[in-house]
């Protein structure tokens, strides 16, 4: 990102004007519109893996470098996915704007529909990765707000018994009292021992990770170990869940990755993956895949996802937004900002 | 095993005359600068010896010593492939248009082979500034996939290898503007545009 770059890939909004092959939206229409910018007739978007896009990333080449072959372009993001201008603003450019925006219905509140763009199917690809079934546990590492859908999305999907880890009380109870999530606060037990004990020593069925490369520790070596290669530029990210997820998992089960990692990462227990059998799954959220589900389940009541919001702000307010969040301070989950 | 030659032969007399200035720079320095610096320049005529930089196969850099044009002594060669999710015909039919061609932008070209719905080639007037010939082949992508399209350049770099190590550092290399010429290309043929973010809106920079 540079300075003077537009934030946002979460975000919905009004049609103001259309590009002349827009047939299937009208001035005046709500739309939700979903972070992976995608063209709708590649390859990738006809198998409907949207966020591998290939005709979306004018930036291609940059990530190409980095990552062999390069995903979508992406609102507000790294430039490596484009660069483009993204929704913390009062107009926005949707490329491809037959492809991707979601009308939805008068019935909905703004608030139960705009997580629709991002961490609502973000949440329930990373469940549906998991391919449950009856009686399975899930583990999710992280209760943000990938983490919460990611919980209510595998009930939805059948699991029989989810468990919930972080280290923030509010967003622990969030899990335990809204979705009935069992949990466990890291900052107080030994993960691994205590989801051995939880699964009756064999593990969970599937885990996600919903924390990504910025994860936290606390007294742990190889966390040390990586915040010091960070600081020499020798790793990029900082996978102590990603980890922490592999080692628990039971034999012959799956890793779902929600959270993002941007390069490379040391210590990989890949022994552990290997010898058991284990499958990871992850990826950017193919969202235009998810949406209209999504959207019949809202509209039936088997979820409403406005309850992780926590604040309610101002564009205007955004950067004191961000500082709240980065910190986590005021119990803050969720901001939405309105012009 | 001997290796396989892929320095130029004007990046060889450059690596002498480097070679050299960086061990007579190095002789009157301390130790551990000594040694760094000697070490790096005696590499550097290691290197011309050989004719080989082993850093090039790494960095994608492949230098033809036998180019097919009569005129030029050698060249660097890019290989760049594509699959468009579109017939052949009109894969073919989009290239014929010469403003299409890698490249293009960089001087006129005249076309030198035309085979319908397999084969482009061009090459520069003799007078551009970036002296390239090149060709386009199109085969069926299996499983009715579309079109392959394989690209190859070949061009005469501006500051031998070295330069096109520059480019392909900073990123402005003829083989990324191949690349970028065909995810355009499949980008037009497949959707109609291709997107961009130049001129989009942005904060104080
Ligand atoms: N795949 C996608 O398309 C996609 C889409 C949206 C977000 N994401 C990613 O999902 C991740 C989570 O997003 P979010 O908005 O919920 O972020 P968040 O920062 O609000 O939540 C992350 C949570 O993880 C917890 N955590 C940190 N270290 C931990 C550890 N070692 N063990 C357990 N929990 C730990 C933190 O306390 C925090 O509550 C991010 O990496 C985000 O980029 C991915
Ligand atoms: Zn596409």
């Amino acid at each position: 990102m540079v300075k003077g770059d537009i934030l946002g890939h979460e975000f919905m909004g009004e049609v103001v004007e259309l590009g002349a092959a827009v047939i299937n939206l009208k001035r005046g229409e709500r739309v939700v519109v979903p972070f992976p910018i995608a063209c709708g007739n590649c390859f990738f978007c006809q198998k409907a893996m949207f966020s591998l896009c290939e005709n979306s990333n004018p930036n291609a080449g940059m990530a190409e470098k980095l990552w062999g072959y390069s995903p979508c372009g992406i609102y507000g993001y790294s430039h490596l996915l484009g660069g483009y201008a993204g929704g913390q603003a009062e107009y926005v450019r949707v490329p491809f704007a037959d492809v991707g925006p979601l009308r939805v219905p008068d019935s909905l509140s703004d608030e139960q529909v705009l997580f629709l763009s991002d961490i609502l199917p973000t949440g329930y690809m990373a469940a549906e990765n998991c391919d449950i079934q009856p009686g399975d546990t899930i583990a999710v590492w992280g209760c943000g707000p990938v983490g919460q859908f990611a919980i209510a999305s595998a009930q939805l999907l059948g699991a029989d018994r989810v468990i919930a880890i972080d280290r923030f009380p509010e967003r622990l109870r969030l899990a335990a009292m809204k979705l009935g999530a069992e949990t466990i606060d890291y900052s107080e037990d030994n993960v691994l021992e205590a989801l051995k004990e939880l699964t009756g020593g064999r593990g969970p069925d599937a885990c996600i990770d919903a924390v990504g490369m910025e994860a936290h520790a606390y007294h742990d070596i190889a966390y040390a170990y990586d915040r010091m290669k960070q600081a020499m530029l020798l790793e990029s990210d900082r996978p102590v869940a990603l980890r922490e997820a592999i080692m628990a998992c039971r034999s012959g089960g799956t890793i779902s990755v929600a959270g993002v990692y941007g390069g490379l990462i040391d210590k990989f227990p890949a022994g552990a993956l290997m010898n058991r059998s284990l499958t990871i799954r992850t990826g950017q959220t193919h969202v235009q895949r998810y949406m209209r589900l999504l959207l019949a389940r809202i509209e039936k009541g088997e979820i409403d996802p406005s309850f992780i919001i926590t604040h309610r702000m101002k564009l205007d307010e955004a950067p004191a937004a961000y500082r709240m969040f980065r910190d986590k301070q005021d119990d803050c989950i969720k901001v939405v900002l309105t012009p | 095993m001997p290796r396989k030659r892929n320095l130029m032969r004007a990046d060889r007399l450059g690596y002498v005359v480097g070679g050299v200035a960086l061990i007579v720079w190095a002789l009157r320095r301390p130790g551990l600068l000594r040694a760094g610096v000697g070490g790096l320049g005696g590499w550097l005529l290691y290197q011309a010896y050989t004719g080989s930089n082993p850093m090039f196969k790494p960095l994608g850099i492949h230098v033809n010593p036998q180019p097919a044009q009569p005129h030029i002594a050698e060249t660097l060669v890019v290989e760049e492939a594509v699959t468009i999710a579109r017939p052949r015909e009109e894969v073919y039919a989009f290239w014929q248009r010469s403003e299409n061609l890698p490249l293009a932008a960089e001087g006129e070209v005249e076309l030198t082979r035309e085979a319908a719905g397999e084969e482009l080639a061009w090459r520069t007037m003799r007078a551009e500034k970036l002296m390239h010939f090149g060709s386009l082949t199109l085969r069926d992508a299996p499983g009715r996939r579309g079109t392959i399209v394989m690209a190859r350049l070949e061009y005469v770099p501006a500051g031998g290898s070295l330069g096109a190590v520059l480019a392909r550092v900073t990123g402005r290399s003829p083989q990324r503007l191949v690349a970028d010429c065909l995810r355009r290309a499949r980008a037009l043929l497949e959707t109609g545009e291709a997107p961009t973010t130049t001129g989009q809106p942005a904060g104080r920079r």
